[in-house]
């Protein structure tokens, strides 16, 4: 059956109006046939496998966008935990692993590169520690590394050391990259619950069950939701706006289908997931906060926000699940406050806090993303506001992520521009309250009798 | 099984004039660099070390499958938008491109609204033809005040609209 105009033109218009686009690419590559006692040649393993798989990553994206005429934006790459890879060598300095990635993601014409990355949600290795001691160095010695730590499982419970630990990382990240206005703290995250196919940056890795290589497509799309709820009009009921996402989230979930088939086909790789995030950037109209505000709340953060999100949300994961047999990754809604220009005004105007953000989080697909804090903020309140996202996590058994960025010398209301992707950030005030005690006590949350599932 | 990498530890460890590289392992570029210093040749399974082609190890043959695509739309191979200023020609220009790169015109629909048109073509594409040059020649057209031309493979509608 031949195409209706209505349909072509409804296809054309979310190319050209709605700024609908695929937002990555994201090459996984396991890197644990690159573990070496030695160090040096481990790193040169690691660079040599990246560049091997992932030389025609670009130029595949390329040939897609120009055959389907898809707009691809990021390619990128995941790797497995270098945590893993690096036991082997021993060395309590893992900065060169994270020059071998930047190197090998420079070769290949990447911007981001994803898994220096530990998970310690239970205990920690040599490696670990190793890791987590490396991470400001490599943070600030890179510029396409990112970094991700997972805090927290459902099955684990919470790491408190490590939620400590990774506390004084952002801080020192924070100070080693304080003429950048912190920029080393965006490429780095911690995890509660954390997916091993995501293709999304910062928290980009891949997770020990996948095989050498996959192709993972996370698509984008909050311009196409946004216009449609538009042109819906706010005499319809909820139920016809959750409808709507649906029929939406589909259609933008099968172009992510599309795409990842025919990458993963031409990289001689399978496809692994399409991760039916709706992903704001700064463009005018590609907000998440535009879409709740068009739900029906004054301004992003005001009383209805959390239910809003919650719709959003739901309706989203149902029209992708329609859409892929392969629904993977985080699969939601981000909320990024700096980089969604909607989230920028309403933290402005005053209707957006810390605690609302929080709250909306439980629903969200992430969780604190892009959150500017006051650069003087102590290691013990960053802790605590990392345990807080991570105890939502693990008792809701959802993913849950933290990026802070106390960015120095700002105090609360202050506004910096890092410009590009990462938008504008107005740093949130977390409070003239502490948890010094809390943070002191160290050891372990235990696992919540919601882990007991078997 | 074959060994994975040879790195620069390697070449110097192992020495000689030629060191033997098996199929499937992978030459660091510091090891190449180191054997070349020092005059080492890189031996393949047959002639000097090319670099394996990248694959995904024991489960390649997945990257195989071919999974259910939504229904065949008739040989529609490509669809056309044009978006413009009215005037005489503009549907003979795009045509003629058409016919040139051997596309058969199954479908097609014009509006004008005041002095502007929209235009919506489909199109079959002939055998052996590459798309992307197809889709070049159709861009070239029309310009700045003039019209716009917008040409997409039909995957992306049948992926979207059909089920």
């Amino acid at each position: 059956m031949p195409f209706t105009d209505q349909e072509i033109l409804e296809t054309v218009r979310m190319f050209e109006l709605e700024t609908f686009d695929i937002r990555t690419t994201t090459l996984g590559i396991n890197l644990l046939d690159c573990a070496d006692p030695d160090l040096e040649s481990s790193a040169e393993k690691v660079y040599a496998k990246i560049v091997h798989h992932g030389r025609n990553l670009v130029a595949v994206a390329d040939s897609i966008e120009a055959d389907f005429g898809v707009p691809i934006i990021n390619k990128r790459v995941a790797t497995t935990p270098i945590a893993l890879v690096a036991a082997a060598s021993g060395s309590e300095d893992l900065v060169p692993f994270a020059r071998a990635m930047d190197a090998a993601a420079a070769e290949i014409g990447i911007d981001y590169i994803g898994g220096f990355t530990a998970y310690v949600h239970k205990g920690f290795t040599r490696a670990d520690e190793a890791l987590l001691n490396s991470i400001p160095a490599a943070m600030a010695e890179t510029q396409r590394v990112c970094s991700s730590v997972s805090l927290a499982t459902t099955k684990a419970g919470i790491n408190m050391d490590a939620v400590a630990k990774f506390s004084e990382a952002v801080l020192k990240t924070a100070h080693l990259t304080a003429s950048e206005g912190a920029l080393g703290c965006a490429k780095l995250v911690c995890f509660s619950n954390p997916v091993e196919d995501n293709p999304f940056i910062a928290g980009a890795h891949i997770g020990i069950g996948e095989g050498e290589t996959v192709l993972n497509v996370g698509v984008s799309g909050p311009g196409v939701v946004r216009s449609a709820l538009k042109r819906l009009g706010e005499e319809e009921s909820l139920l016809a706006v959750a409808e709507t996402i649906k029929r939406t989230a589909f259609k933008i979930t099968r172009m992510g289908e599309l795409v990842g088939r025919e990458a993963a086909r031409r990289l001689g790789t399978v496809f692994g997931i399409v991760d039916v995030s709706l992903a704001p950037t700064p463009a005018v109209g590609d907000s998440v906060a535009d879409i709740l505000e068009l739900i029906g709340v004054e301004v992003t953060g005001a009383p209805g926000t959390t239910a809003a999100l919650a719709l959003l949300t739901d309706a989203v994961k149902k029209g992708g699940a329609m859409a892929s047999s392969s629904v993977g990754g985080l699969s939601g809604a981000f909320i990024p406050v700096s980089e969604d220009q909607g989230m920028i005004d309403a933290v402005a105007c005053g209707a957006l806090s810390l605690a609302k953000l929080e709250a909306m989080t439980t629903v969200c697909s992430v969780g604190l993303d892009m959150v500017a804090v006051p650069g003087d903020t102590s290691a013990a309140v960053i802790s605590g506001i990392i345990a807080d996202e991570m105890a939502i996590g693990m008792v809701n058994q959802k993913t849950t992520a933290v990026r802070l960025i106390p960015v120095p010398g700002k105090g609360p209301g202050e506004t910096h521009d890092w410009g590009g992707l990462l938008g504008t950030a107005i740093v949130q005030d977390p409070g003239k309250f502490g948890c010094d005690v809390l943070w002191r006590r160290g050891g372990r949350i235990p696992a919540p009798l919601q882990s007991y599932r078997n | 099984m074959t060994k994975r990498f040879l790195t620069a530890d390697d070449v110097k460890r192992l020495g000689g004039s030629e060191i033997q590289v098996e199929s499937g392992t992978i030459v660091t570029p510091q090891a190449a660099e180191v054997a070349a210093a020092a005059g080492i040749r890189l031996i393949g399974a047959s002639g000097p070390y090319v670099p394996p082609i990248p694959d995904r190890g024991p489960d390649a043959a997945r990257a195989q499958d071919v999974l259910p695509e939504p229904i065949s739309t008739d040989g529609i191979g490509l669809v056309v938008t044009v978006v413009g200023r009215n005037r005489a020609g503009v549907l003979a220009e795009v045509t003629s491109a058409l016919a040139q790169a051997e596309c058969d015109v199954r479908d097609i629909s014009q509006r004008t609204v005041g002095a502007h048109f929209h235009m919506v073509l489909t199109c079959a594409v002939g055998p052996g033809r590459e798309f992307s040059s197809i889709k070049d020649a159709l861009q070239c057209l029309g310009g700045e005040g003039d019209y716009v031309v917008r040409v997409m493979h039909e995957k992306v509608f049948r992926f979207m609209h059909r089920v």
